[in-house]
């Protein structure tokens, strides 16, 4: 099941502003600016024809009533933490894709989907104002592309044997996962529909677009193999771990050995997961258990296990009172994966960095040709050492 | 002391000094504002201890009674309590009066306040300067020098010597280099001066940034003195110390490039405007990163995507693309205030590869330059 809120900023703000619902409402960067582009807009909107991407002077051309708002993603935030909420009640198989879309697996709700998506969108509605798109489907493309199929407040089943009479026919840009540029590159080779890429040859998808070809024709197939996983994307905004110390500490460098053993299974839980951390928080629970915490940015994002433990030790130093110390912990937060992270060069050693370009720039020719992860630095392949303390991986979606 | 002041001359000179108080001095007399009037005129004095301001109010100024010294003598007063009681003065003239046990009279119109000051002997001495090495930059070329280059000062303490700007003065010629090791921003200009000697000096930024707001932008001559821990900057009215930091610059001009493998040419506003909307979506991501990517017809392509929230591609023409294909990506951030510093209307951005620091400047402009590094993937 994929459920995709519908114009999900404007209706968050007609959501908590009521008198807004009904009209045309834009989200844009800089609504006072004229230059502004319009982020999102509601739907009476659109049916002017404001797009996404315009600028806000056009837009107020093509609507001369549109109202303007400035992007809230506190509130955007919230929203999304309460939509996922209600998609968790009915399972825990759920992967969020994006602030506003995300995966359900439900084969194993005793329900009959089509009631359960029913109820969903009507408790979407009900308990947050929220309209909602939802595409009920056997995989994770094919309920992508029905959620896609009614807005707003849609639900569409598509199923395999549907997708002759109902995918084949559409244009190959409107498939998920075929931007314009490998439109292009199919329309060169004659592929212009759906059906033709599904029936497309293999050996030309690969030349043209690489290893990506062949799964769009699978897809185009209604073959689509990917699970659906909780994990995927934002399961960890923080990886932490904490030990109990064998007796109340007092020794300080007996808490510096329990920091330096916890940055490392912090650090080897990052690299496994491929993420970095870009704050570091130490916790520390007193005798009297009393529990403090304290956090600090990091320059740049990491998993290196001796920026880690300097980092935590600063924190630590400032936290600790010289009080007995119970339980200790470090939390690597504001995580993300790594290829969405980026270091910020350094004026006074980035001849280190440079030296590594020629290397970068062949990953990343081999990553376009091949697909992405096909060859990766040399990261050893790490065993499941998580050598002690608990996991406390708090979750930005499921607190 | 006894005086009468023009309130609105008083209220000018209250709050430029008071931009070097600070509630959070360890000298608890440096909260308050030290007066002192002569026969020549009433002068106050703010101070932090690293920035000390003077601002002199003449009995006469231009033929026009701006004070009336009715008794010399000098107080000390609560800078807060005395800055928000003269701006709601009611009347045109203020009279202060020093009674006994330093406690101030301040009488405007029919309003009266009763202020228990300080002893002025106890407030710290200003700085003995010698002016010897005294060099003038016309107060608005002061005020661009200060705007083109602070912005770039590190705001983290783990290089004290980065968060103030240094000034080379050699020949003639002043250059002002700042940086926190991510970008730089670096501007010469040519000034009068009698010193032959060089200066390499160090200003915290804090200090040139209270300075810019105090400076009038007109072409009055600024006197600056450099000695070997302050540096006093002089207009008509007012004395500003600084304190210079403690430490060696490091020396950076081997790390600007001097030659480049692809080069740009943009107007500045509209490449602004794109990096401006660029990193709309990547403002609220953690990462502010915008992506450039040349093409050999003379297209630059912006792009910025951040997972959570979508994103955002632009192509912008360029007026001249020389050189080899390039993508980089950096800092918006760090490009905006580039942008904004280096005033021209026309840009030229010299690259020498993906992983190198690349510089932004004006074409035919030699005396302004800044530079960003880039960031990269891991």
């Amino acid at each position: 099941m994929h459920i995709d809120m519908n114009s999900f900023y404007a209706s968050v703000e007609a959501a908590f502003d009521p008198s807004l619902k009904g009209l045309p409402l834009a989200i844009a960067g800089n609504p006072e600016e004229r230059k502004g582009i319009v982020v999102t807009c509601s739907y009476e909107a659109r049916a002017f024809g404001v797009k996404t991407t315009m600028p806000v002077w056009e837009a107020k051309k093509l609507c001369p009533n549109l109202i303007v708002k400035k992007p809230r993603f506190d509130r955007y935030r919230k929203a999304s933490k309460a939509m996922f909420a209600i998609l968790c009640s009915y399972t825990p198989i759920v992967e969020p894709v994006s602030i506003d879309e995300g995966y359900m697996d439900v084969t194993d709700v005793a329900r009959h989907p089509l009631d359960l998506a029913k109820e969903i969108q009507q408790r979407l509605l009900d308990e947050l104002e929220l309209p909602s798109s939802i595409g009920i489907a056997p995989n994770k493309f094919l309920a992508k592309t029905a959620s896609d199929m009614k807005k707003p407040l849609g639900i569409t089943v598509l199923r395999k044997r549907d997708i002759k009479e109902k995918l084949w026919p559409l244009d190959v840009e409107e498939m998920h996962g075929v931007g314009a540029k490998t439109a292009e590159k199919l329309k060169k080779i004659g592929i212009r529909t759906i059906g033709d890429l599904a029936r497309g040859n293999d050996v030309q998808l690969e030349k043209i677009i690489g290893i990506n070809g062949l799964r769009l024709k699978e897809k185009a197939n209604g073959i689509d193999h990917r699970p659906v996983d909780p994990s995927s994307v934002y399961d960890f905004k923080s990886v932490g771990n904490q030990m109990t110390l064998p007796e109340d500490e007092t020794n300080e460098e007996e808490l510096k050995n329990a920091l330096k053993s916890l940055a490392k299974s912090v650090s080897l839980r990052l690299k496994k997961k491929e993420a970095v951390a870009t704050k570091v928080a130490v916790m520390l629970r007193y005798k009297d258990r009393t529990t403090v915490t304290k956090s600090m940015k990091l320059e740049n994002p990491t998993d290196d296990e001796r920026t880690i433990f300097q980092h935590a030790l600063i924190v630590f130093q400032k936290l600790w009172k010289n009080e007995p110390v119970r339980l200790l912990g470090i939390t690597g937060q504001d995580v993300m994966h790594k290829k969405n992270a980026f270091k910020q060069l350094d004026l006074f050693t980035f001849e280190e960095e440079a030296k590594n370009e020629p290397l970068h720039q062949a990953i990343e020719k081999l990553s376009e040709k091949y697909g992405e992860g096909i060859i990766k630095k040399g990261l050893s392949m790490h065993k499941e050492i998580d050598s002690f303390g608990s996991s406390f991986g708090k979750d930005f979606f499921f607190k | 002391m006894q005086v009468i002041v023009q309130k609105n001359k008083l209220v000018e000179s209250v709050q430029d000094v008071m931009k070097a108080v600070s509630s959070r001095t360890t000298i608890p007399i440096l909260t308050g504002i030290k007066i002192v009037a002569t026969e020549e005129g009433i002068s106050l004095t703010g101070s932090d201890s690293d920035i000390s301001i003077e601002s002199f109010i003449p009995a006469e100024e231009n033929g026009t009674i701006q004070a009336e010294i009715i008794e010399p003598g000098s107080i000390v007063l609560q800078a807060r309590f005395f800055s928000d009681i003269v701006r709601k003065l009611p009347q045109d003239k203020v009279e202060m009066k020093v009674e006994n046990h330093f406690l101030t009279i301040i009488r405007s119109g029919s309003a009266e306040f009763n202020l228990h000051g300080l002893d002025a002997e106890e407030y710290p001495r200003l700085p003995e300067i010698e002016e010897q090495n005294v060099f003038k930059i016309p107060s608005d070329l002061l005020k661009t020098l200060i705007r083109q280059t602070v912005f770039a000062v590190s705001v983290s303490e783990t290089r004290p010597i980065l968060t103030g700007v240094n000034w080379r003065l050699e020949n003639g010629e002043l250059t002002c280099i700042a940086t926190d090791s991510h970008r730089l921003a670096l501007r010469k200009a040519k000034v009068e001066t009698n010193i032959s000697e060089a200066h390499n000096v160090v200003i915290p930024g804090k200090s040139l940034n209270e300075l810019n707001k105090i400076l009038d932008e007109n072409d009055d001559l600024v006197e600056i003195v450099i000695t070997e821990n302050q540096v006093l900057f002089k207009t008509k009215n007012i004395l500003f110390f600084s304190r210079l930091l403690d430490g060696n610059y490091p020396d950076t001009s081997r790390l600007i490039p001097m030659e480049s493998k692809t080069d740009i040419v943009l107007d500045a506003k509209d490449f602004l405007q794109a990096i401006d909307r660029a990193s709309l979506l990547a403002r609220e991501g953690r990462n502010n990163v915008v992506k450039l990517t040349t093409f050999p017809n003379g297209k630059v392509e912006i792009l910025s995507n951040s997972p959570e929230i979508g994103k955002v591609v632009e192509e912008i023409h360029a007026k001249n693309v020389q050189g080899e294909d390039l993508k980089i990506s950096f800092s918006a951030k760090y490009m905006i205030d580039a942008l904004k510093a280096v005033e021209g209307s026309e840009i030229r951005i010299s690259f020498t590869g993906a992983m190198r620091p690349f510089l932004i400047r004006v074409p035919e402009d030699e005396t302004v330059l800044q530079l960003i590094l880039p960031v990269r993937t891991y």
